[in-house]
């Protein structure tokens, strides 16, 4: 090993480091999230990734609670807004107000809004206006808030986590697929089984609370979680599994698709022919990748393996498949067409 | 040493350990190539020796063809099918990762052997998978030494080694014709008359080595010309059918190890009518007939069986129309055959030739005999001719082939009808020594 290979080590954490917190911060959220085991691991995979998570899933299966037990496990700041029809942009990204100074002058100061924080829940962003939804698209790709043409800087880590309820669509406005592309993962939450019910009613009704314990200090948490986030960007990936990634993104694009033109996907997955008018975007493949990345650094890789993309292929490109009409006629949901694009890319692993 | 120059050596290892890998699969794909290549060839051999042995000639072509397909396409597919499994270092390292759980480190490593820039990971990439590398040694990635193809090779040198009894057996039948040498059982003698000449069947190969005087040459000859007439009027499917079917069977005799040409059937060719001009017959026109057709010598075919015996009183009583005599004396009796009676003298003749009244096999030089007048005052019969049975004569053509090999020879059932008191069976007149008084007046009748 080199001399600026073992500095760049030596700056970065070990694997054995990120696998160990990557559990410990698991450990904490199921004291109090009970089973959505898949749901914990994607969420922090997206964390780690620096990518923001849309969760999704129906009204009382523990949204909330799990955002806020992530952001106590972290010791990291908190925010959360409530969306609402009414709901500003300037209520989420703050606003400057006049301020009277000490000797009678009278000046604009921004007061920042919810949105300046580490970790930030969206509660049922599917109910505010599309110009307020909107509000967070900076924020979330840049890192920045721009109010009254001045620009404030985000402090990392920053991560966006909105929530989605399927139901009670009346009077919603859902995302469109602008913002929906810059979530790095959805990740659904279903309705617990009949085990983790009993857990949930025996923790949830007794007297005493499940406490969850920081899992990093107060003054080391951001750099910690930084440091965390590097290491992953440097997980080595070898060409043909960046090939074996934009293979499974292209095969979500449908054939007849106008922006595809005449460049088509070297696989055709007949249902994505037929039930997909938009497939994923390029940033899809980013997130294959570094979800993949998290993945390979929990099992002690420095590399990606395909089963990571596999892993990974429905959080990431579930959200980035725009169905038609007829998927919708035939009850055919986009985890099905990332199912059967996953499968027909499988099949030309080298 | 460096810590860098480790790192190499640990690198170089770990390529050396992905290019054994890819040696020992593309050792192995070219051992399935070989193996089942042969075997594809052993097995089509086999089955095509078993089909030429067991089959007819238009059964064995189609099947030989289809066989041949087989085998090409068989062969090509085979060869594509290894060819698209020749191992490059990247595919022996994504299989080396798959079989050995490697989890595409050897990939990795392999594609970014040759990258400047690395990632501060590399090293730890590299001693990770060089650690693991007992877990990817080619012996454990591709564990045989021998491909699985070798078992197809065994089932078809098995099925081979099967097929070589199994035609011999089947092949039996078409042996036997082909041992008939001169003077063998399977000489026969015909009658030009009763001669049918169409053009071959090639299925049975005829080949046969004729032997007659030149007057029933030439009529043979005429017979011949009218055939080849016929034949040009046939259509030219049938022509080309007739064609595949003769080299079929050639080939077939090729496999076979059977030879026509060296075993030719001797026939003997007669005119029981020397006199009259050999015209065509109409093999339809009464074909229950035993060579009394068109002359109306139906007393000859009742003397049929006494001719001989009048004629040699010490020889066997029942001569028989088939007889096996050598080509010498065929030749001898093909000399005499102008003279009236001389079919009388078969010195041949023997009690254990069968008496199958086959109208080809020498009936008209009997019935030559019984109908001279001058035969019918031979000496009296030693013992009673005839039977209570009687005979029908039928159309046959010789030929050495039945229509399925090795099925026996059909012999009709003697019937035996009751008889009551007031019958008696029926006995066929015993020969006698006419009396000289009597001898005008039945010369007479029978010359009239």
């Amino acid at each position: 090993m080199n001399e600026a290979q073992s500095t760049a080590i030596a700056e970065l954490p070990t694997i054995a480091d990120f696998a160990r917190t990557f559990r410990r911060i698991q450990a904490e959220i199921h004291k109090v999230i009970i089973g959505h085991e898949q749901a914990v691991q994607e969420l922090l995979s997206a964390l780690f990734a620096g990518g923001h998570v849309l969760i999704e899933g129906v009204p009382g299966t523990g949204k909330t609670t799990l955002v806020k037990t992530l952001g106590i496990a972290l010791n990291l700041s908190f925010n959360r807004i409530q969306f609402t029809v009414d709901l500003m942009p300037a209520d989420i990204t703050g606003t400057r107000v006049i301020l009277s100074s000490v000797d009678g002058r009278r000046e604009f100061s921004f007061q920042p809004g919810p949105i300046f924080c580490h970790i930030l829940l969206g509660d049922e962003i599917n109910r505010a206006t599309p110009k307020t939804q909107s509000a967070l698209l900076e924020a979330m790709a840049e890192l920045q808030v721009t109010v009254s043409g001045t620009t404030y800087p985000l402090v990392p880590p920053y991560f966006v986590m909105a929530t989605l309820n399927p139901i009670e669509m009346e009077g919603t406005y859902p995302l469109p697929e602008a913002q929906l592309d810059r979530f790095l993962f959805k990740v659904r939450l279903g309705y617990p089984d009949e085990a983790e019910l009993v857990r949930i009613i025996s923790s949830t009704t007794g007297p005493e609370e499940a406490g969850v314990e920081p899992v990093f200090e107060p003054h080391e948490a951001a750099l910690r979680i930084e440091g965390l986030k590097r290491l992953v960007r440097e997980v080595i990936v070898a060409p043909p599994i960046e090939q074996y990634a934009a293979r499974m993104v292209r095969a979500t694009q449908p054939a007849n698709s106008r922006v595809l033109g005449d460049m088509h996907a070297s696989i055709l997955v007949d249902e994505v022919n037929r039930y997909v008018s938009f497939g994923a975007s390029p940033r899809g493949a980013l997130a294959l990748i570094l979800g993949a990345k998290v993945g390979a650094l929990l099992d002690g890789r420095a590399n990606i393996a395909y089963d990571d993309i596999d892993r990974v292929a429905a959080a990431a490109l579930d959200h980035r498949v725009m169905l038609n009409y007829a998927a919708h006629s035939d009850n055919v949901d986009a985890a099905h067409i990332v199912r059967q694009v996953v499968k027909a890319v499988r099949a030309t692993r080298t | 040493m460096s810590e860098t120059r480790r790192d190499e050596q640990k690198l170089w290892l770990i390529l050396f350990q992905i290019k054994g890998v890819r040696s020992r699969l593309n050792f192995l794909a070219m051992q399935r190539w070989l193996f089942a290549g042969i075997a594809i060839l052993i097995g089509a051999v086999a089955l095509t020796f078993f089909a030429a042995a067991s089959l007819g000639p238009l059964t064995f072509l189609g099947v030989a063809i289809f066989l041949l397909l087989a085998a090409i396409v068989g062969i090509i597919r085979e060869t594509m099918l290894v060819r698209a499994m020749r191992t490059s270092p990247a595919r022996a390292a994504a299989i080396a990762d798959t079989r050995s759980q490697m989890k595409g480190r050897l990939t990795t490593v392999l594609a970014l052997a040759a990258t400047p820039k690395r990632s501060p990971l590399w090293a730890y990439l590299v001693e990770d998978t060089y650690g693991r590398r007992e877990e990817f040694e080619p012996a454990r990635v591709a564990p045989r030494w021998l491909s699985r193809a070798l078992y197809p090779l065994i089932a078809s040198i098995l099925l081979a080694a099967l097929a070589v009894p199994a035609a011999r057996f089947s092949n039996a039948p078409r042996r036997g014709p082909a041992r008939l040498g001169p003077g063998g059982p399977g000489q026969i003698t015909a009658d030009i008359r009763n001669l049918d000449i169409r053009p071959a069947d090639p299925a049975l190969r005829p080949n046969a080595e004729i032997y007659a005087d030149p007057e029933t040459l030439r009529k043979l000859a005429d017979k011949l010309a009218a055939a080849e007439n016929a034949d040009r009027n046939r259509p030219g499917l049938s022509k080309l059918l007739d064609k595949a079917r003769s080299f079929a069977d050639a080939f077939q005799d090729k496999l076979n190890g059977l030879d026509h040409a060296r075993n030719p059937t001797r026939m003997r060719l007669t005119d029981r009518n020397p006199g009259q001009p050999g015209k065509p017959r109409n093999d339809n026109a009464n074909p229950s007939v035993n060579g009394n057709s068109g002359d109306g010598n139906g007393l000859a075919d009742n003397s049929h069986n006494g001719a001989a015996g009048t004629s040699q009183p010490g020889a066997a009583p029942i001569s028989p129309p088939m007889t096996s005599i050598p080509p010498q004396q065929a030749d001898e009796l093909a000399a005499k055959n102008s003279t009236p009676g001389a079919g009388s003298d078969q010195p041949q003749a023997g009690p254990e030739t069968p008496n199958t009244g086959d109208p080809n096999s020498g009936g008209g030089l009997m019935h030559g005999a019984g109908s001279d007048p001058a035969s019918l005052y031979g000496p009296a019969s030693a013992r009673p001719l005839g039977s209570d049975s009687f005979k029908i004569a039928i159309e046959a053509e010789p030929s050495n082939e039945s229509t399925s090999a090795g099925s026996p020879t059909y012999v009709p059932p003697r019937i035996r009808v009751p008889l009551n008191s007031n019958q008696y069976p029926d006995q066929p007149l015993a020969r006698a020594a006419v009396p000289a008084a009597d001898r005008t007046t039945i010369k007479r009748v029978f010359e009239r």
